[in-house]
């Protein structure tokens, strides 16, 4: 977008996006606002002084910003119900992230919840019951927690997780194997190993088993609720255990955590990641949350890697990048007809007449112009469309144009195809604008050889010739809008708006064409400042057509202004 | 040594040694990682008397990855595809756990044979079959047993001691059914296949008129 011209944001701007994001979070933790310190200082989107109808409020967050955003959820919970961080992440993660129904289920049957999150075992006896009560005896934190990987808090919080029991309880240390005869684990049946782990449901197994266990579940199948290997028994292993197991095994550890990330973004309808290959950032935009907020507003967001192009996503829909102005269920419906269609609608043009009587679409295979229609037995001229009764004799050459019978026959004939015309128009021109964009990759190339011959053939230098690749990357951006504008006018009811709509539609592609037919031509050495003068306007133009046309059709999303000639998801 | 190997010779061993459970567990080839188990038909069911053998192979990251397991001997039920002997059990699946073993396993199967769940079946046909009419589809399950598993019947309590293969039988149906259309003309493979598709027992022999069976003849 434009952001390319406004980079230049100075710092309060800066901190005003910063409050937003604490607003929207509750505001719950202090640590917030560090957190999102931290995400912008690596890489930061410029934020717009303005923001334009057509453009959504959105923020890009690093791996290390959503991370952070876990944890303060992950500490929020653990604050209001007064369980450590290992307890309060199981618990967010069974329900989903979803702090406000988990806050509810939670007040409302805390044990209950705590056994479905696999963080206690079933009551069976009541003494045991209530063993979900988080705040436990402090009696275990004698591990060596090393806390490496930054999570010092969840690695320390696991320890208190468990009913009196600690969460881990390492064979030597406890008195649960038998003492007699040397303990064996029931998966490995290995009576030499030394080092047995269980949870609070007592089931032991040996280290090595554990280990192997956690890297199949992590690794193979994705897993980041690890439940204990007993059968039917539901405790999930908690993180600092998890981590503990594992050991050395940095990068299943990496994985592990990465899960847990994957798990928070998808469960937050705030959250996507950025879908460009190997992109690490992620996009939070809240305006866009809902599907219901789809019908007003076309998200067009992008992650704040710093490349060129930069990564531009819708955030309701994965069709396409950018689909402005257009909503993305219109710009579905239009891209599933054009997939089933448009070959179709083509052959069907070019190759089949339809019955003059009952409007079957027929295809003359062979043979002679005497028609008799399959499926009403309708008997006509494949010519001139009238009924064959009245060809006479003349059966096989046809010179009855002019008949009565036959101008009504082609009449019926052609408004039948209205529709199929109707929509070819509108894909053809859609076709071409999506053409057009994809060889403005190439007319970048070519102007780049043009902008090169400029500064050796003119006084101008390299900065002041950019003006031809300002020209180009508009050419490109209008174009994208125009294709899209053709899906959208498909769709749309006849009427004043439509033709408001349409007049907008005209006078941008007018101007793009302009601007297009500028650039190609060819460059007279004494005539480059009227060029540049000529193209430096045009852009101007152009560019502002565009804005026109956005804002204009946003608005009109917003004003609800947009009426439809069939329905539309989301719409009544 | 390979504590997958360990685990599987001890498992072995260990059905080897308990003679109580009547399964059995042996080796087909010089792998350890692809066994034969065995075990009989449970009590009070179409079952009884059967001998049933599964195939097993033993993925590499047993025992924290379920273990493959498939009848070798055609069974007659709701959850084993009557084709493939491809099983459909949660213990298979996401509900296994590593503490299972392969005898644990094999008892599971067993009782799956007691209990059939036809409303998450493996093989849709017979599981329609099971739902229509449950006496009809025992006493094909009894003559699959009798014939593929080596049940009652094929020592002399039916007629022959070798029985032919009645393909009628096998496929559940009545043989009068099949006679009717049969002279019609149509080829008797035919109709077995054609009833056997429309689940042509018990009450369904009243719902389905003859014309629908006709066309599908047809077809």
């Amino acid at each position: 977008m434009s952001s390319d011209y406004d980079y230049s944001d100075d710092d309060g701007d800066y901190y005003d996006e910063d409050d937003m994001m604490s607003t929207q979070d509750d505001g719950s933790a202090p640590s917030d606002e560090e957190m999102d310190m931290d995400a912008f200082n690596d890489d930061f989107v410029p934020a717009r002084n303005v923001r334009k109808v057509y453009e959504v409020e959105h923020e890009s967050l690093s791996q290390g910003a959503i991370e952070k955003l876990m944890l303060a959820d992950i500490e929020h919970i653990s604050g209001i119900f007064g369980v450590d961080v290992g307890t309060a992440s199981l618990l967010l993660r069974h329900m989903n992230w979803n702090k406000e129904r988990l806050i509810e289920k939670y007040m409302d049957n805390a044990s209950a919840v705590s056994v479905a999150a696999g963080i206690s075992l079933p009551s069976r006896s009541p003494s045991s019951s209530s063993a979900a009560a988080p705040i436990r005896s402090q009696s275990s934190s004698t591990r060596s927690g090393a806390a490496p990987l930054g999570r010092p808090s969840r690695q320390r919080g696991k320890q208190n997780s468990r009913s009196p029991t600690p969460a881990l309880t390492h064979g030597g240390g406890r008195s649960q194997p038998p003492k007699a005869e040397p303990f064996v684990c029931p998966i490995c049946f290995d009576d030499s190993q030394t080092s047995f782990l269980g949870l609070s449901c007592d089931h032991l197994f040996c280290s090595g088993c554990w280990n192997a266990y956690a890297t199949t579940k992590i690794r193979e199948e994705g897993e980041h609720m690890i439940r204990c290997m007993a059968e039917d028994c539901s405790l999930v292993v908690p993180d600092a255990t998890v981590q503990n197991i594992l050991g050395d095994d940095t990068a299943t550890w990496e994985r592990f955590q990465e899960l847990l990330v994957r798990h928070f973004v998808g469960s937050n309808p705030n959250l996507k990641y950025c879908p460009y290959p190997s992109c690490t950032y992620t996009v939070s935009c809240s305006a866009a949350a809902h599907k219901s907020a789809l019908t007003t507003m076309v998200p067009t967001v992008r992650c704040g890697a710093a490349v060129t192009p930069p990564h531009k996503f819708c955030f309701g829909c994965p069709i396409e990048a950018d689909h402005r102005p257009v909503i993305c269920g219109v710009a579905k419906m239009w891209l599933k007809k054009c997939r089933d269609d448009s070959e179709t609608a083509n052959w069907i043009k070019s190759n089949t007449k339809e019955c003059s009587k009952c409007q079957s679409t027929i295809e003359k295979n062979g043979g002679c112009n005497h028609m008799t229609c399959k499926k009403c037995k309708h008997e006509f001229c494949w010519v001139c469309m009238g009924p064959w009764s009245e060809h006479g004799t003349a059966w096989y050459s046809c010179n009855r144009f002019d008949e009565k019978e036959g101008v009504d026959a082609r009449d019926a004939q052609s408004k039948s195809r209205a529709s199929l015309e109707r929509y070819l128009h509108y894909y053809n021109r859609w076709a071409n604008h999506e053409q057009s964009a994809k060889l403005s990759i190439e007319l970048y190339s070519k102007t780049e050889k043009k902008m090169e011959e400029m500064q050796i053939t003119s006084e101008l230098t390299w900065i002041e010739v950019q003006f031809m690749k300002k020209a180009v990357d508009e050419v490109e951006k209008c174009r994208t809008t125009l294709k899209w504008t053709y899906a959208m006018a498909y769709y749309m009811d006849k009427g004043n708006e439509k033709e408001l709509f349409e007049d907008n539609q005209r006078d941008l592609e007018q101007a793009v064409e302009d601007l297009s037919e500028l650039l190609e031509s060819q460059i007279d050495a004494e005539a480059i400042p009227a060029l540049r003068q000529k193209v430096t306007d045009k852009t101007v133009y152009v560019s502002k057509r565009n804005e026109i046309m956005l804002e204009d059709t946003a608005k009109g999303f917003l004003d609800g202004r947009w009426g439809w000639n069939v329905t539309v998801d989301g719409f009544e | 040594m390979d504590a997958r190997l360990r685990r599987v010779n001890k498992e072995i061993t260990d059905c080897k040694n308990d003679k109580s459970s009547n399964i059995r567990i042996d080796l087909i080839d010089s792998s350890p990682f692809h066994l034969k188990g065995s075990f009989p038909g449970p009590q009070d069911t179409p079952y009884e008397g059967g001998h049933f053998e599964v195939d097993i192979v033993i993925p590499d990251s047993y025992p924290f990855q379920p273990v493959k397991m498939k009848f070798i001997t055609k069974v007659y039920h709701p959850n084993v595809s009557s084709a493939s002997g491809a099983i459909c059990l949660d213990i298979l699946k996401d509900a296994w756990s590593p503490v299972l073993t392969l005898k644990s396993t094999l008892i599971s199967l067993q009782s799956l044979l007691c209990s059939p769940e036809p409303n998450d079946p493996q093989d849709a046909e017979v599981a329609k079959h099971y739902t229509t009419s449950k006496r009809s589809f025992d006493e094909t399950a009894r003559y699959w047993t009798q014939i593929y598993a080596g049940g009652p019947g094929s020592r002399g309590k039916v007629e022959s001691k070798e029985p032919a293969r009645d393909e009628i039988a096998i496929a559940g149906l009545e043989k009068a059914h099949v006679d009717q259309f049969e002279a019609l003309g149509f080829e008797r493979s035919k109709v077995i296949d054609v009833l056997r598709r429309l689940n042509y027992r018990g009450a369904n022999v009243a719902k389905i008129a003859e014309d629908k069976i006709v066309e599908e003849l047809l077809k």
